[in-house]
């Protein structure tokens, strides 16, 4: 495959959430609205890239039977460094995504790239699939995040985006609301592709 | 094996020298954001003031925690010209619909409330969540112990909940009459020049 493959691979064919529903509990849970969703995806596309970068790297080096613990150890502290530097530069991202920054070390998308994908290529397209798988994350929470935050708030980004009349539909930010909106966004997605063919 | 080790070794050794790096560059702009949140919250609730509110406080035991802890409140006073302008200090609402509810409360060396701000809650979204209203917020200003009663309408007082939710603004208002009690019951101790400043965070 080419790096170009590769990255559409993640992005929209095999696209982590809306294709093999992999890391649903952030994707549901922060999704609150479009800003968060977007905050999200990006730390989880800079810790899958990084992480990606250092086990295709070391993927000589590291012995089969701890190839588990160090890809952990690798990821983790890539968690710390995002949460760090959120803190410091993104303060209100960061007590808006609060407890779920952390629980980045147990997204199953970095740890599954990591062992199917990063130890097993080369650099260039380890960081292409790294690129493309956290993108297609990005872009399914800001797409998650902006639907809900649009109905349940009746904003976009913070942003009123209907009349002051509009009375928000409460449930699409509450945690039914993150159920229902992805049920209905993998029924259209469906059925563009169903129709594509 | 000896390698397995040597490896894990390695790569923790390597992750804990980035850490310590990333920690060492972070370190002052995490302390100096979250001294502007606090010192945000001080500016919105107490009355004017132009020294630096944060710096001047009091540390007072309030009660004793479940494990027999001493639970400790801070007092952070404002200062106009040098003379006492106003008092904030934060009192913790645990009766909320989901969590505690974490409060910033403003009054005049009198007691009387300038005006409140809600640091962290997890309310429902929608329903609770409008104790961050500034219109909720401003039903607290003027008032003190003496000339309010310090309930919600629903249950005989002067407070409005808000539609859809009692139990949020119940609790805030009752952690912030408690607040006001305490003030009330020391507020020697709480307006002494005692020098305090930069005890603790």
């Amino acid at each position: 495959m080419t790096l170009g493959q590769e990255f559409r691979k993640g992005f929209w064919r095999d696209n982590a959430v809306f294709r093999l529903l992999l890391g649903l509990c952030p994707a549901l849970a922060v999704t609150t609205s479009a800003e968060n969703g977007l905050g999200m995806g990006l730390a989880t596309t800079f810790v899958l890239v990084c992480s990606n970068i250092v086990v295709s790297s070391l993927r000589k080096f590291i012995p089969a039977k701890v190839r588990i613990p160090s890809f952990i150890v690798v990821i983790a502290s890539f968690v710390t460094v995002v949460q760090l530097c959120m803190e410091a530069f993104f303060y209100d991202l960061h007590k808006a995504l609060g407890i779920f920054i952390p629980l980045i070390v147990v997204n199953c998308l970095i740890l599954g790239r990591a062992e199917a994908f990063a130890s097993k290529n080369r650099l260039a397209p380890a960081i292409a699939d790294g690129v493309g798988m956290g993108l297609g994350f990005t872009l399914a929470l800001f797409v998650l995040g902006a639907v809900r935050e649009l109905f349940g708030s009746g904003t976009l980004f913070g942003y009123a985006a209907f009349g002051p009349e509009y009375q928000p539909l409460l449930l699409m930010i509450l945690p039914p609301g993150a159920f229902i909106a992805m049920g209905l966004l993998l029924a259209a997605m469906n059925k563009f592709d169903a129709h594509r063919k | 094996m000896p390698r397995l080790i040597l490896v894990l070794t390695l790569i923790a050794a390597g992750a804990g020298v980035v850490l310590a790096l990333v920690e060492a560059v972070t370190r002052e702009p995490i302390a100096e954001q979250r001294r502007l949140e606090t010192l945000r919250a001080l500016r919105a609730v107490l009355p004017p003031a132009d020294n630096s509110p944060d710096e001047d406080r009091v540390q007072l035991v309030i009660g004793q925690d479940k494990r027999g802890r001493d639970v400790v409140r801070t007092f952070f006073r404002g200062r106009s010209d040098g003379a006492l302008s106003g008092i904030a200090f934060k009192v913790v609402a645990p009766d909320g619909y989901s969590g505690n509810i974490d409060v910033m409360v403003g009054i005049d060396p009198q007691g009387t409330v300038a005006g409140i701000e809600i640091l962290n809650h997890a309310e429902t979204p929608g329903l609770g969540d409008k104790i961050e209203l500034p219109s909720f917020k401003a039903i607290f200003a003027g008032k003190n112990l003496e000339n309010a009663d310090w309930r919600v309408k629903k249950d005989g007082g002067e407070f409005d909940q808000i539609t859809g939710a009692t139990i949020s603004p119940r609790a805030v208002v009752g952690a912030v009459r408690k607040g006001l009690e305490f003030y009330r019951d020391h507020r020697d101790e709480v307006v002494a020049d005692n020098e305090h400043q930069g005890d603790r965070p």
